[in-house]
């Protein structure tokens, strides 16, 4: 995150047009990081290696593998999962003891022939764990300002014709 | 994903003896029925296992708001498993209406009589007669949005209360396709405010502000999520909400229900009433019954699971629509209420998206990731959608069971087992043909479909008979004195439109039994 990138979006944030519930969420996962607590470091780094194949980003901008590691720890869910999957923290240990140990170290087409063997053969985990990394990614302030979406700007609201736009709306965005 | 956020838990108790009626759950079930018995004087509480999440709380946000969901999990089995957490559930001071998109069609005369008309499904034991007075009533109270003239469906007594809400861009891009094509349009019925409205016990509900994000819970009022409309009623007459109670167990005496225990705070306690309304819902409450083998003599409960066929599809154009913009679902077509060669049919609306709804949903339904997915995702502005709400038949191969995998609560998981059957797979593939053609009409490219089901129903049906339904045509338990049961586990079919509204009429129906059962004397005079 450039110091410009981040200027433009906490000014945003910090605005009139965003609402203090979503200020408060939004200011708290800028620059949320945290430790592992589930994972093996072995296993840590394989999931880190195909986060960033699965959902590409920089780890050190949004710490989306530390985000899944958060949640197994502390047991949340997302109030389901395929019956005929084991639990999500198992789910995901099968996944990961599916790639090479050495995965992290692979080149990006041989990492990406892996997962789409890995993809084939866990389809429960390789979805579950996709979709929660999609979530991290795109729940993000910065990839909401580098897509130029203003929608968390929601005070007092929006027109809704394609054509009739909000100033915030327009220029937010790189 | 947010812990759940703890709302402020009301520390004490107050004096709940002698209550009237217990109602479990405070969604479209329990809610209306709840400001009922208030408003007759009689002396209710009801028990929600969530916190209150007042509008002034609620962020702009999917992540922050899945406190809004149950987010204990499920297990989802069978040929076309259900999702659930933000898909299918709610949780909190106003149950799943917190989060639903709040449409609110009312079901056809012959929803009702699918059987009779096709030999096939279940005929319901009411008719639309029975229901429209209580639709009138619902439509105006919560301040529904709605066109002058609707041309679908049953008479109606009148126009809707308010003047249809400002279409979005997918509306847009869906009314032009079908002028192509001939098929009707109109502006959807939305219970969001297109005008201010005064709520007793709440206050003025200001109109919407067209941000977008119904389904992550509405931060003006504007949208007539029941805290805002119904359980503000109950409370300003007297009723008591308790929050933070998830009930463990339904008390029993000699045969009869007589309260509920429950953990609120991480303290067991237990409430009596003379009724109890069971309103938790089409998984909680057959959860609870097969916990304890009550109210089962039919063998019914948890049977006959149901979820509408509920296929999406997306598409991206050259507009700058700016999904996230107006209520998600401004334009309808019930042109296809009936079509030919399935049983029953479905209606279509446009859809608007939250960011993150999108890009999981593109995730898990075309397994697209690395480089794809981001640049799909870049485009989230130029997204359009529509989707379909479809009908589906009760079957015997759909149904919820209890586990032997405990939660976190120590209660045992449910399993439900969900697989469409061939009338609903001819159906999603009508709709999802007819839906791609619409979607090559507007200009969209990269265009994909979700198949999808929505809504939780079914698994304590409503019947005539004894031995083939749980509860009577009003909600009484067949077998089980003292217990009733108001949610959508009671429709025996799972009807062409969303549920909601047709939840809450039948909510104040079977006030109105319950009232004349504990009341008779007010009957016959």
């Amino acid at each position: 995150m450039t110091s410009a990138e981040r200027a433009a979006i906490l000014a945003a944030l910090n605005g009139p047009h965003v609402s203090a519930p979503t200020r408060e969420a939004l200011l708290a996962r800028l620059d949320a990081r945290y430790e592992r607590r589930y994972f093996t470091e072995a296993d840590f780094r394989v999931l880190r290696a195909a986060a960033v194949r699965l959902v590409p980003h920089d780890p050190d901008e949004l710490d989306l593998t530390g985000l899944v590691d958060d949640r197994l720890h502390a047991g949340r869910t997302d109030g389901w999962r395929y019956a005929a999957a084991p639990p999500d923290g198992e789910a995901y240990r099968a996944l990961l003891a599916s790639l090479p140990a050495d995965f992290a170290a692979l080149d990006d087409c041989a990492q990406d022939d892996a997962l789409r063997a890995a993809q084939g053969a866990h389809p429960h985990a390789f979805e579950d764990l996709l979709a929660e990394l999609t979530e991290g990614f795109m729940a993000h302030p910065l990839t909401a300002y580098r897509f130029g979406y203003a929608g968390f700007m929601d005070v007092p609201g929006w027109q809704v014709a394609p054509d009739a736009f909000e100033e915030r709306e327009v220029t937010y965005g790189p | 994903m947010a812990p759940e956020r703890t709302g402020p838990v009301n520390a004490a108790l107050p004096d709940l003896r002698d209550l009237d009626v217990l109602v479990i759950g405070t969604g479209a079930g329990g809610a209306p029925l709840l400001a009922r018995l208030a408003s007759a004087g009689l002396r209710v509480a009801a028990l929600e296992a969530g916190v209150r999440h007042p509008p002034s709380g609620i962020a702009t946000d999917e992540v922050a708001q899945a406190g809004l969901f149950w987010m204990d999990e499920r297990l989802s089995a069978g040929g076309d498993p259900v999702g659930f957490g933000r898909n299918n559930s709610g949780r909190g001071v106003g149950g799943s209406t917190l989060h639903y998109t709040a449409y609110t069609p009312r079901a056809h005369p012959d929803d009702f009589t699918l059987h009779s008309d096709t030999g096939q499904g279940v005929d319901w034991p009411l008719t639309y007669a029975d229901l429209a007075p209580y639709y009138d009533e619902v439509e105006t109270f919560i301040g529904v949005s709605g066109p002058a003239e609707y041309p679908w469906g049953g008479e109606r007594s009148g126009p809707y209360p308010h003047p249809p809400l400002p279409v979005n861009g997918a509306g847009l891009l869906m009314e032009r396709a079908c002028a192509e094509v001939g098929i009707r349009t109109s502006p959807a019925a939305n219970a969001a405010l297109s005008r201010p409205q005064e709520q007793e016990g709440f206050g003025l509900r200001p109109a919407c502000s067209n941000r977008g994000f119904c389904q992550a819970g509405c931060s003006t009022g504007a949208k007539a999520s029941l805290d805002v409309t119904f359980l503000a009623l109950a409370e300003a007459r007297g009723a008591v909400i308790v929050d933070g109670a998830q009930v463990v167990a339904l008390l029993t005496e000699g045969g009869r229900v007589t309260g509920a225990r429950f953990v609120r705070g991480g303290r067991e306690e237990t409430l009596h009433a003379g009724t109890v309304v069971l309103a938790a819902g089409a998984v909680e409450t057959p959860r609870l019954l097969l916990m304890q083998g009550l109210a089962n003599s039919s063998g019914q409960v948890g049977r006959n699971f149901m979820a509408h066929v509920g296929v999406q599809v997306w598409g991206l154009v050259d507009e700058d629509l700016r999904p996230y913009r107006g209520i998600p679902g401004g334009l309808i077509s019930e042109d296809t209420h009936r079509i030919p060669g399935v049983i029953g049919g479905y209606l279509l609306q446009s859809l608007g998206v939250m960011p993150v709804t999108y890009a999981t949903q593109f995730a898990r339904g075309t397994g697209t990731w690395g480089a794809a997915l981001t640049e799909h995702l870049r485009q989230y502005r130029h997204v359009a959608g529509i989707n379909v709400l479809g009908d589906c038949l009760p079957y015997g191969h759909n149904y919820l069971e209890l586990s032997a995998e405990p939660d976190a609560r120590g209660l045992p998981k449910p399993r439900v087992h969900f697989t469409f059957g061939e009338n609903e797979r001819r159906m999603a593939a009508h709709a999802e043909t007819l839906m791609r053609d619409l979607w090559a009409r507007a200009g969209a490219r990269d265009v994909w479909a979700l198949p999808r089901a929505a809504h939780t129903l079914g698994t304590a049906r409503m019947g005539h008979d004894p031995r083939g339904s749980v509860v009577d045509p009003w909600g009484r338990a067949h077998d089980t004195p003292g217990l009733w049961i108001c949610d959508n586990s009671t429709f025996p079919s799972a009807l062409a439109v969303n549920p909601a509204l047709t939840q809450m009429a039948l909510s104040l129906r079977t006030a109105d039994a319950l009232l004349s059962d504990l009341r008779p004397q007010q009957v016959t005079a």
